[in-house]
């Protein structure tokens, strides 16, 4: 392994339920809650299922295992964990391109966390069950307010910079703990209250009523992959942190990989229980995204039997839902700057949360930016960090050798020789179909052309920084572990 | 409006294939973890492959002598070779008959 000076001996969990609870808060976001539910529904319902189940299993699963793998096999956050693959050198930039897309999501992710704390605070005042209350002009009211959203936006980066201050430890996993299993026990009782209503089987029909044909069409397949992909937060570098982060005895593939994919995803399909017979028993058409959320579902609450409780439940889990994945993702950036430089972990944590404060003040300031930017980093940014990570486990250091140091090492389920070429060749294959597909897709657009200048810029820049500050004193050294033959 | 047998079908297979693996998963993990700890209360080393990994392991050892890495890889299958036969209690399902057909590479 490369020489990297620690600083102090290395975090750890502390116990196994709480990386698990790590896993799965880092990955059930906003896309759980307000995206999933409906993607199912207006894609066949049970063909939808079908299709997501069987991608989840060939690429999230196989996927999840590799990256914490690589985490938990060096030991590292994301740029420490390419010098150990790559050696030392500019191509540890990979790494960075990683980084930078993390930053950039979290960036905008930090004023849609906002949303979700504005409305968790007004379901706690009960504002949704008040009289006269009218769901979009209190949804534009706040979104055309950039006072407010600035102001929301500086309490949650300044919430998760609290936390993360606190340390692995004694911050995120004290948190994931309580409210992951608070998330569930939410959704649970929404999905009770919703399910004894009037006309609430519409909702069950409309989500889980199975349309077969869906499964020849192109367009379900990839609403699937997106949902498979992006859902389980793979290659964000997420779970190479949390990865990292593995006690010597903890297994990988069960809870990094089967427990990780399948529980995040039980999470949306719990969502679609709790919100779709409550829409569909009110006599509201679904929508996908803020709408369904902010307006669909608030208009609702009024007309429900203790509609103000169950506005709590909902809009506190879709609050915690947002919160520790915006932990999480922020934490990939501390741990590796922590790492990488002679700052101790409250400075990085300031500073990371500063400079992702500072680049959300445009998204806090105007929905249309926040907008283009998740088009453009989930189409494009996303993809290109997992294409990294997937590509430098499958061509540099070899899935086989991985599978065997550390897959499989202490593993509570066998993973057998059919994972290598899943990590070699079909991941980094569906990684540049993506890619491609909406560059075809919106050839010409606005949202197109920023998507170029990630994946063309991102990876330059990244060489470039780490060409610099790993070539200073010499000529780059080998890679400690040169290509696979796998 | 009364859901037919194919929605009621798919609303069952969905928790089954979602939140029943999860749980199985979630369950199976947690009591490994604690068979662990109860292991490594009782003795300072654990094993740290199953029979099936250790196989492949040293497979690879002895398919690929000149990998960078087979000296790590070497390492890990010896070490877990010795603690199989020097601690009594085991995590991965190991007979006394495989333990003693092992051998160092």
């Amino acid at each position: 392994m490369a020489d990297v000076p620690a600083k102090t001996a290395r975090a750890e969990w502390g116990t196994r339920f709480g990386f698990l609870m790590a896993m799965i808060g880092a990955m059930v976001g906003a896309g759980n809650i307000w995206r999933f539910p409906y993607v199912m529904g207006n894609n066949g319902g049970g063909a939808f299922v079908l299709a997501f189940l069987t991608l989840l299993f060939v690429l999230a699963v196989p996927g999840l295992m590799a990256e914490v793998a690589l985490g938990r096999y060096t030991n590292k956050g994301v740029i420490g964990a390419f010098r150990d693959v790559v050696g030392r050198g500019g191509m540890v930039g990979l790494g960075i391109v990683v980084l930078l897309v993390n930053i950039a999501l979290m960036s905008y992710y930090s004023p849609v966390i906002a949303w979700t704390l504005y409305y968790a605070v007004h379901s706690l005042l009960f504002t949704f069950t008040a009289t006269g209350f009218e769901a979009e002009p209190f949804m534009t009211g706040l979104f055309d307010n950039a006072a407010l959203m600035i102001g929301l936006h500086t309490v949650v980066m300044g919430s998760i910079a609290a936390i993360l201050v606190l340390g692995i430890r004694r911050g995120v996993e004290r948190l994931v703990v309580y409210a992951v299993p608070a998330l569930v026990i939410a959704l649970v009782v929404m999905t009770v209250r919703g399910l004894t209503l009037p006309g609430a089987s519409e909702g069950i029909a409309f989500t889980f009523g199975v349309q077969w044909e869906y499964l020849t069409y192109s367009d379900t397949w990839i609403a699937a992959l997106g949902q498979a992909l992006f859902s389980t937060g793979l290659g964000w570098g997420i779970a190479l942190t949390v990865g990292s982060y593995l006690r010597e005895y903890d297994d990988v593939p069960l809870g990094g990989g089967v427990f990780t994919a399948l529980g995040e995803s039980s999470i949306g399909i719990l969502a679609a229980l709790a919100i779709f017979p409550i829409v569909f028993a009110v006599g509201i058409e679904p929508d996908a995204g803020a709408g369904l959320a902010f307006v669909s579902l608030a208009q609702v609450f009024p007309e429900i039997p203790f509609g103000g409780f169950v506005a709590i439940l909902f809009f506190v889990g879709f609050f915690l839902a947002t919160f520790t994945s915006g932990l999480l993702i922020t934490e990939v950036s501390v741990t590796t700057l922590a790492e990488e430089t002679e700052f101790s972990r409250t400075q990085t944590v300031l500073g990371v949360c500063g400079g992702i404060w500072l680049l959300g003040l445009p998204s806090a300031y105007s929905a249309d930016i926040l907008d283009y930017l998740d088009f453009v980093f989930g189409n494009w940014g996303l993809p290109l960090a997992a294409l990294m990570i997937i590509g430098v486990i499958g061509w540099v250091l070899g899935p086989e050798r991985l599978r065997l140091l550390a897959v499989n090492q202490n593993a509570g389920i066998h993973v057998g020789r059919w994972w290598n070429p899943v990590i070699k060749y079909v991941i980094p294959a569906v990684m540049l179909f993506i890619m491609a597909y909406f560059a075809w897709e919106n050839f010409g657009s606005a949202e197109m052309i920023g998507g170029m200048l990630v994946i063309v810029l991102f990876p330059i820049i990244g060489y470039a920084i780490m060409s610099v500050v790993e070539g200073r004193g010499g000529q780059p050294d080998t890679a400690e572990i040169p290509g696979g033959d796998d | 409006m009364a859901l037919t047998a194919e929605v009621l079908g798919m609303l069952a297979f969905t928790l089954l294939a979602f939140w029943g693996v999860a749980a199985w998963a979630l369950v199976r993990t947690l009591r490994q973890e604690g068979r662990k700890v109860e292991i490594l209360e009782r003795q300072e080393r654990m094993d740290t492959y199953s029979p099936a990994a250790l196989a492949e392991l040293r497979e690879w050892v002895e398919n690929n002598p000149d990998d960078p890495l087979v000296d790590e890889a070497r390492e890990r299958h010896n070490e877990c070779v010795e603690v199989l036969r020097q601690t009594d209690r085991h995590f991965y399902d190991w007979s006394d008959g495989e333990i003693d057909r092992l051998e160092r590479v």
